[in-house]
């Protein structure tokens, strides 16, 4: 009986404790974290403008200022340069390879990461339209 | 082939089918002819290092001068419509050079930005000549402007070299940019020019920036168009031809109808494609057709213009779309497409872009 | 019954479900005016086979569209006809042009049926001064007037080029096959069906080859072609200088009544000009419809004008950028999309080794041996119900 109610008192100080939880983000992690998207972000903006990327000189925003016309709400679609449902990370390879004559990026590479992080913000706020031409 | 010959033969004879519409007849009233010029724009010539360039650009242009060859009738000269270096290094200039001098035609130029902020025009200026000057044709008065200058501290005090100064310009979407514009001096120059050409003449007016307010951030953008637009405003028909663009365009403020060029290079989007901007495209424009944005020669071409009655039609010959035309309609008193106006005439890849 | 309501229902243009036979083909469109049954198709099958519809007796459509040579007349370079008379263009194979948007290498026809009555006409092929000596032998045999008669309703004297054709053209809508070893490794999972080397093919056929930039695949089926017309550089190298008075020259007789079939095939100048002869529009100088590369191993030499022997010299053209001899000069009118390719030798090897992976199930050279009487022309569609292709009967 003792150690039943012992047990019971114990689990309700354990309840009421004030420490944060794991699921709890703090707002200065919270802002920290948006940070570190936007460092990637401006250095997808890098890449975007520099021709580092090809072999020739082209830049991305050559044909894109600002990202536009790359509609990364509309992916994964099917891609008819490639034959099938795409993610844009492939689509951006097929412009690294063709346009750019470079050699194509891993899907997790950071730069193909920063990349599809800047155009992906030039299209914020813009509704998700998956297959859409 | 002689001028009675092919209006013989109709419609479907050699004029339909070297040029991508036939020829229009309307009547003068004998004070103007009819007559025809080409306009190849923006081809961009990008130099990679030693004997190479971007082949994109170059076969875009190659094409350009190769189909404006087989023109029948011939046109009575050709435009360039600026850009044609992407960095105005001299192999650029010289390669571009190379490639329009194999035009059976004379050929006038037209400054552009990426001609331009290597050295301020100095060897352009060697191979082509003035930088703006007017001609008269056939009864039509034609007026080139360098219309992409801008501020004299961004051109003169920012940049510590050329290179610099012209890497920085050839962003279009590059903040560090500066808005273009004609400048006092060119505006002076203008209104004395026009003040010898009387309302009645028809007025071309090219250049390479559009003479109106589009999107800033892009710089499709004349920073004193106002005043530009003022000092044409006495006339009765004016045209203003325009690249940089790289897209169709086309408007009417006034007396003056606008047209776009296309580029030989590549495409642009509409600034509307942009979504975290505010932008302002001429409301009759319908956008040129993309359906295949990853063809090479997807949404390029060059053009063909044929003036009647004071005014300009364009004719588009695009080497992987449908050819566009967009011509003065004398009812509704500005430039219409021909296929597309309507907005039940739109196809799909005008409606996505 | 409930069959043929489906088929009834489905509209002016009627699809058939996919088969085993089919993997890695769409449905097929049927037009709505020319169903397909049994008798019909063969009695089309008849039709492409009878020699007598030519001056000499000795042509009909199977000389150069021969089951034997992957439905054509490979090897040869251009097509031989009456008399032993050359064109200037190499024969397109009949297999899966069923699934073509147009027929002819410009695409100058625009359905099977319309395509049917040219070749009698033209005086390299068949040679015949006008349709009436065939209707004057399919209103008059015996075997046809019952057959027409069957098929269509139509009584001796009344059978029409109309029916004539209607009859080939369902006839060739039965030459179709899928089920490649291709088709079995990409659409159906078998991890042995091709070789590495057929693999690693396939992956530049995607990417460093840019191949599928015309010779489109979708997520579910392969046509290989994109249906639209290309300047590669075949052809129009050649006449480079001239194109500008060919051009011309060409525009002024067709509006003076020139027959554009007879010309392209009887003028090479004329041939090279692909799309053009057409359409008239300067973007189609030199210009020809992307073929499919199903069976294209069976069907060499290659391009319209049968000018480059092997598929390997075919990829070689390629590489060089959009020329058969390297270092030539590209012409003016090239398609934007041909360039450089920076291939090795070991990766032209592979691009051919996935191409020899196409051949449809039953398109083997071994087909050789078989027989007409045995039906041919049908043994792509051994796997197939009967039911499928064929309709119900009329």
């Amino acid at each position: 009986m003792k150690f039943r109610i012992l047990v019971g008192a114990l689990a309700i100080s354990l309840c009421l404790g004030g420490t944060a939880q794991a699921d709890e983000f703090a707002d200065e992690e919270l802002a920290r974290w948006m940070d570190q998207f936007e460092q990637v972000a401006a250095e997808g903006r890098r890449l975007w403008t520099s021709p580092e990327l090809g072999t020739n000189g082209v830049a991305c925003a050559q044909c894109h200022p600002n990202g536009a016309n790359t509609h990364p709400e509309t992916y994964p679609k099917f891609q008819k340069q490639l034959g099938r449902v795409i993610e844009i990370w492939e689509m951006i390879n097929w412009c690294l390879r063709n346009p750019l004559e470079g050699e194509p990026l891993a899907a997790d590479d950071p730069k193909m990461v920063a990349i599809q992080a800047y155009l992906a913000k030039e299209r914020s706020g813009v509704p998700l339209n998956p297959g859409q031409h | 082939m002689k001028r009675r010959e092919f209006v013989k033969l109709g419609s479907t004879s050699l004029i339909a089918g070297c040029l991508p519409v036939s020829v229009v007849n309307l009547a003068f009233g004998g004070t103007h002819d009819d007559f025809s010029f080409a306009y190849i724009s923006d081809s961009h010539i990008q130099h990679i290092k030693g004997n190479k360039f971007v082949r994109n650009w170059d076969q875009g242009l190659i094409r350009a001068v190769a189909e404006t060859n087989l023109l029948e009738p011939k046109p009575d000269f050709v435009m360039f419509g600026g850009d044609l270096a992407q960095l105005a290094t001299k192999p650029e200039l010289d390669h571009g050079a190379e490639m329009l001098s194999a035009l059976n035609y004379d050929v006038k130029m037209v400054m552009g930005e990426h001609d331009y902020y290597l050295d301020l025009g100095e060897y352009w200026s060697e191979l082509f000549g003035p930088q703006y000057y007017s001609f008269d044709h056939k009864g039509v008065h034609f007026v080139v402007l360098n219309s992409i200058l801008t501020f004299d501290d961004w051109t003169y005090d920012r940049w510590e070299s050329g290179e610099r100064r012209m890497s920085e310009m050839a962003g279009l979407d590059n903040p560090n940019g500066s808005p273009f514009m004609v400048g006092e001096k060119q505006r002076k120059w203008l209104a004395k020019d026009l003040k010898k050409v009387s309302s009645k003449t028809p007025v071309v007016v090219f250049s390479h920036s559009p003479i109106q307010k589009i999107y800033k951030g892009w710089n499709f953008w004349t920073d004193d168009a106002d005043e530009l637009q003022a000092l044409l405003q006495p006339f009765d028909k004016v045209n203003v031809i325009y690249g940089h663009v790289h897209q169709i365009q086309y408007n009417q403020l006034g007396n003056i109808a606008f047209n776009s060029v296309m580029a030989t290079a590549w495409p642009w989007p509409y600034p509307q494609s942009y979504a975290q901007a505010a932008s302002h495209l001429p409301v009759l424009t319908v956008p040129m057709n993309r359906a295949d944005p990853f063809d090479e020669r997807d949404a390029t071409g060059w053009q063909f213009m044929n003036m009647h009655s004071g005014r300009a039609d364009l004719s588009f010959n695009l080497y992987s779309n449908q050819n566009r035309k967009v011509a003065f309609d004398h009812e509704q008193g500005h430039p219409v497409d021909a296929s597309y106006q309507a907005d039940d005439a739109r196809i799909a890849p005008q409606k996505h872009y | 019954m409930k069959f043929r309501l489906f088929l009834f229902m489905a509209g002016a243009f009627m699809t058939l479900p996919a088969l085993a036979g089919d993997l890695g083909l769409p449905p097929l469109s049927i037009p709505a005016d020319n169903p397909q049954s049994e008798a019909k198709i063969a009695l089309g099958d008849k039709l492409f086979n009878d020699a007598r519809f030519s001056t000499t007796g000795e042509v009909s459509c199977a000389t150069c569209h021969d089951p034997a040579k992957g439905m054509t007349d490979s090897p040869l370079v251009t097509s031989l006809g009456i008399n032993g008379l050359t064109g200037t263009r190499n024969a397109p194979t009949v297999l899966n042009s069923a699934f073509n948007k147009t027929q002819f290498w410009d695409g100058r026809s625009p359905s099977l049926e319309d395509q049917a009555q040219h070749p009698f006409l033209n005086p390299v092929e068949m040679g015949l001064p006008s349709h009436d000596p065939i209707l004057e032998i399919v209103n008059s045999d015996e075997d046809y007037k019952s057959a027409f008669k069957a098929v269509f309703g139509v009584v001796a004297g009344e059978v029409t080029m109309d029916h004539v054709t209607r009859a080939i053209a369902s006839f060739e809508r039965t030459e179709i096959g899928g089920n490649s070893p291709w088709d079995r490794w990409y659409f159906g999972g078998e991890e042995d069906a091709i070789s590495d080397g057929a693999k690693r093919g396939f992956q530049l056929f995607l990417a460093q080859g840019r191949c599928i930039s015309c010779h489109a695949i979708e997520q579910d089926h392969a046509l290989f072609t994109d249906h639209l017309f290309h300047n590669i550089g075949v052809g129009i190298n050649n006449i480079q200088p001239q194109v500008a008075d060919l051009a011309k020259a060409f525009l002024v007789a067709k509006a003076a009544g020139l027959d554009v079939d007879v010309a392209v095939l009887s003028d090479p100048n004329v041939s090279h000009l692909g799309r053009f002869v057409v359409d008239e529009q300067l973007s189609s100088l030199g210009a020809f419809k992307t073929p499919t590369l199903r069976n294209i191993a069976l069907t060499a030499p290659y391009m319209h004008d049968g000018s480059i022997a092997t598929l390997r010299e075919v990829v070689v053209h390629y590489n060089n950028g959009g020329v058969t001899k390297e270092g030539d000069s590209v012409n003016s009118f090239l398609s934007g999309g041909i360039r450089p390719l920076n291939l090795t030798d070991q990766q032209i090897d592979d691009l051919v080794a996935f191409m020899e992976a196409l051949n449809s199930a039953g398109q083997k050279p071994q087909q050789a041996m078989i027989t007409r009487d045995n039906g041919t022309a049908r043994t792509a569609m051994a796997d197939r119900a009967p039911s499928a292709a064929r309709g119900e009967s009329e």
